[in-house]
């Protein structure tokens, strides 16, 4: 079974998507910001990470910046699940790294055709 | 039929065979709930009290703009950008290819058939123009036509939600494609001007739409009566051009003997037309019948 790691200051959020990711078979585990995320990243490597922009002690671009500097072999699928809709930002995520990018607010079908994409479904 | 849906039974059956009539479409009993929501929401928009008032209407007074109306707000689809990935990587590594190979720097038409509200020419008018960037002497034009409806208005504006461009559209294709404006997204002129769209009865000839290299119909024969199958498939095989191509849904397939068409190795859903097409007998169409392995009513309770 697949692993992703849910990095998101809200619980709800966390909660949210935790369940429709295991009704897609994957099994999750979460974060309240980036530093914690890249922790565990560190110490077991996730097959995705679902991962928010705005978050305190490490945001999202600074931990995706970090993660894709990390000296290994592994290259977990990162979706960029936020509220932030501007073009330029959208551009700078998937410049930093990222491989989706998912708007809030966000439904079932949304995460599943996103990680259909990744190749991480079907 | 639920007590809680306010339809009498007996419009209900009276709406079945309209839609039969006029679309050659089955709605089935487990579309009930699709028809009150669907037909709720028109007759709030044309100006109606109740469902059973235009109901009341539509057959104590024989509209016909109201019966297309009503035929076409049934028969709406909820549809997905890239809605069949396979069938979209067959387009790309194969057809492409193969109708570049044949036509030359000829400009390749592409038929969207039963098109709703735009996603699929759309996203094959992404891929299109992304082959065109590596093959600079691939000229296309899309044409996407269905019923009159609301859902084909949408297409031609070009503008979706939030949660619709997520479905399918890759950010890449999104943030290339599509300007946003507001809390939606719309169609960039690059890709405008290679689509266009139009209202029509998709159960009548379609000659007048002319000869295309490339025609689309997926996911949406089980919809069909045994007889508008046959009519539809008749009429497709009839503007697609010799050694061109058609395309069904990955479930569905067609006895390969009839209708002037050979099947593909490796391309189970897509079909190649003969060099020197035939006359279909009459008396041969009950043979020619399409298998379908696909649940029809599965999208219309997604939908509703």
């Amino acid at each position: 079974m697949r692993t992703c790691l849910v990095v998101d200051n809200s619980k709800m959020i966390r909660r949210v998507a935790g369940r429709i990711l295991s009704d897609l078979k994957f099994n999750t585990e979460e974060a309240e910001n980036g530093l914690e995320a890249l922790n565990m990243c560190r110490s077991n490597m996730p097959d995705a990470i679902l991962l928010d922009w705005n978050m305190p002690v490490m945001d999202g671009m600074t931990f995706l910046k970090k993660l894709r500097a990390e000296q290994t072999n592994e290259r977990p699928v990162v979706l960029f699940c936020t509220a932030e809709r501007d073009v330029v930002k959208i551009a700078a995520a998937l410049e930093a790294g990222a491989d989706e990018y998912i708007m809030k607010p966000f439904d079932s079908d949304i995460i599943s055709s996103k990680l259909l994409q990744a190749g991480l479904l079907g | 039929m639920s007590d809680v849906l306010s339809l009498k039974p007996s419009y209900y059956e009276a709406l079945k065979r309209l839609t039969l009539e006029l679309a050659g479409v089955h709605l089935g009993e487990d579309h009930a709930f699709l028809v009150e929501t669907r037909l709720g929401a028109l007759a709030r928009q044309e100006g109606y009290q109740s469902l059973n008032k235009m109901i009341d209407d539509l057959f104590g007074q024989g509209q016909t703009r109201l019966a297309v109306k009503v035929v076409s707000s049934l028969l709406e689809r909820d549809t997905h950008f890239n809605p069949d990935p396979k069938g979209m990587k067959a387009i790309e590594e194969f057809l492409f290819p193969q109708l570049l190979s044949l036509s030359g720097s000829d400009r390749i038409r592409i038929l969207s058939f039963a098109c709703s509200s735009g996603q699929e020419p759309y996203s094959l008018a992404i891929l299109a123009d992304k082959f065109q960037k590596s093959h600079p002497n691939f000229s296309f034009e899309i044409l996407g036509v269905d019923y009159p409806s609301p859902s084909l208005s949408r297409a031609q504006e070009g503008i979706y939600t939030h949660f619709e461009v997520q479905r399918g559209l890759p950010i890449r294709d999104l943030i290339t494609y599509f300007d946003r404006v507001g809390e939606n997204w719309c169609i960039k002129d690059v890709l405008r001007e290679s689509v266009s769209f139009r209202e029509f009865h998709l159960l009548s000839k379609l000659d007048s739409l002319g000869q295309f290299d490339l025609v689309l119909f997926r996911n949406s024969l089980a919809h069909y009566s045994s007889a508008a199958q046959i009519r539809v498939i008749r009429s497709l095989s009839s503007i697609v051009k010799a050694e061109r191509y058609i395309m069904f849904g990955a479930e569905e397939a067609l006895p390969t003997s009839g209708y002037n068409f050979d099947p593909i190795e490796g391309h189970p859903h897509v079909l190649i037309k003969h060099a020197s097409p035939i006359e279909i007998e009459p008396e041969e169409e009950r043979q020619l019948m399409p298998i379908i392995k696909y649940n029809a009513s599965d999208d219309h309770k997604e939908s509703a």
